[in-house]
């Protein structure tokens, strides 16, 4: 008995399905990720911890390309998809957030109606071609958001009159609704109650059947349950990535052992 | 590790379950020195203390396993931490082994002194088990200093008994076919070098609990046994 991993969690043979090299972000003078070099995997659920500021959510965002929006932003280095550079410049950035799906830190549905919020991605990817089907995706993505059963009766009520948790669980509605290949989530439980995250990790796990899943948290226990692999972040650096196993039995840097045990590192 | 949590209650849980263990391990040393000597000096007193006090050992086992099930409940320890509170369940279940086998021995010891003594088997014995209480000790202070050359020292120290067990295994076997009516002593005092010799391994199985604790990997299992008894035709049985 030298591996304590339980089984189901650990990772096959998996392909590279994002693959990041030398990346390097600065906002200004702010140098907020330094060469990180990681391989995302298909099929699997990937955490990213470590404390606040260390440069999770700017990592995250360099995967699809969120960071544009952001004027002050840098990106350097690669960030390959599928072997193909996100970066290059016949890339689409609103097609490749259709294939990279993102839900934020933040619940920030659209001031729309809860079904519009959606039916929005579908809608302008044309991914339905009738009312019956699009109602198909829009109850789907409910119900894997574990909010189907709250907002069935009032589908048309708006989205920003839902409470936080639900607003939430929206985002993650709509997120899932284009069937994106990678979906990053920035905290997606941080405002929901344990039986809604239970619901969020579940599908998480669901999504990882056919998708790569990227999931910022600062809950040692969620990395934990939901990841195969989990990267720990610090000072913009990417001090350790392996195995979500081994990173939490037996972590390689003091750096990781003081945060994930809660001591004053 | 040495830095502290930062909620310092943890590290008051983790210090009051290292402190169990190494009381539990006082008391387990001390039923394996006064079993061998209850039978060196045939004291059926201090056998029957050996015999009451195994209930105490099994009752701290029992409080460290609650203690370390409440830990994991209400703190979920991660990494080193984890680590620790496994390592001192295992600990603590190798140790209740250990003070049944002082029991069973003090019980045996009783027995003897109601027959001849055979050779100079009680000297032999109480060195034995001497040595497998500084085995025993030595573990658990590598493991509160989390010392890994130290449970590695341990390890290897366990071939050392085993040779102990062997030589004793060949006199008691010379004493039986010289005359069968040592028989029957002969077969407890067997029975003892195999529990002390037993007792040995558990030493051992700590020893490599430590080293699990503080690298966070198992040794390999590459220990030679030095262990000629089973080409005698005898497999040891024990108890
Ligand atoms: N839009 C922005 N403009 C300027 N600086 C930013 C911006 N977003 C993040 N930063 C800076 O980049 C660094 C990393 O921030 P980031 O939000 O990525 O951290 P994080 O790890 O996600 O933290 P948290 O756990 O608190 O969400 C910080 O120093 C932060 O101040
Ligand atoms: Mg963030």
């Amino acid at each position: 008995m030298n591996d304590m991993r339980v089984s189901e969690s650990a990772v096959g043979a998996q392909d590279v399905k994002i693959s990041a090299r030398k990346v390097q972000v600065f906002y200004g003078e702010n140098h907020a990720i330094k060469d990180v070099d990681v391989e995302i995997l298909d099929r699997t659920v990937t955490a990213f911890i470590g404390p606040s500021g260390c440069g999770k959510s700017t990592f995250l965002r360099c995967l699809n390309r969120m960071n544009d929006t952001i004027p002050i932003c840098r990106v350097e280095g690669d960030i390959m998809l599928d072997g193909e550079d996100i970066y290059d410049r016949r890339v689409d950035p609103v097609q490749l957030r259709a294939k990279v799906g993102m839900v934020f830190q933040k619940p920030n549905p659209f001031p729309k109606s809860i079904y519009d919020n959606v039916a929005y991605g579908p809608r302008i990817h044309g991914l339905t071609r009738n009312k019956a089907e699009l109602d198909e995706v829009v109850e789907q993505s409910l119900r894997r958001a574990a909010l189907w059963n709250e907002v069935k009766d009032r589908l048309h009520a708006p989205g920003t009159g839902l409470s936080g948790g639900q607003q939430q669980r929206l985002c993650i509605a709509r997120a899932v609704a284009t069937s994106p290949e990678v979906l990053l989530m920035d905290e997606p439980c941080s405002a929901l109650d344990p039986i809604a995250t239970a619901q969020v990790e579940e599908l998480i796990d669901e999504l990882r059947a056919n998708f790569s899943v990227v999931i910022v948290t600062h809950s040692m226990q969620q990395a934990a349950r939901v990841s195969q692999k989990t990267a720990f972040f610090h000072l913009g650096n990417l001090v350790e990535y392996g195995e979500t196993g081994d990173i939490f039995t037996r972590p390689q840097d003091p750096r990781t052992e003081s945060y994930i045990s809660g001591r004053i590192g | 590790m040495t830095e502290q949590h930062i909620l310092r209650a943890f590290d008051r849980d983790l210090e009051t379950i290292q402190a169990q263990l190494m009381k539990m391990g006082g008391m387990v040393e001390t039923a394996i020195l006064e079993a061998s000597s209850a039978l060196e000096a045939r004291d059926d007193e201090l056998a029957q203390k050996v015999r009451s006090a195994d209930k105490a050992i099994d009752a701290m086992e029992e409080r460290i396993n609650e203690e370390a099930a409440r830990l994991i409940a209400l703190r979920a320890p991660i990494a080193t931490d984890l680590r620790m509170v496994l390592s001192v369940m295992k600990i603590a279940g190798s140790l209740e082994r250990i003070g049944d086998y002082a029991k069973n021995m003090a019980k045996r010891s009783v027995l003897l002194a109601q027959m001849p003594t055979v050779g100079s088997a009680g000297g032999s014995l109480r060195r034995m088990s001497k040595a497998v209480v500084g085995m025993l000790s030595d573990a658990l202070d590598a493991h509160v200093s989390r010392d890994a050359d130290l449970a590695r020292d341990v390890l290897n120290r366990d071939r050392e008994i085993d040779q102990m067990y062997n030589a004793l295994f060949r006199e008691f076997l010379t004493h039986m076919m010289e005359d069968p009516r040592n028989i029957t002593a002969c077969m407890h005092l067997h029975f003892i070098a195999k529990n002390i010799e037993r007792m040995g391994d558990h030493a051992t199985t700590i020893a490599e609990q430590v080293i699990y604790l503080v690298t966070g990997v198992m040794p390999e299992e590459d220990r030679p046994k030095a262990d000629s008894v089973t080409s005698h035709g005898v497999d040891g049985a024990q108890s």
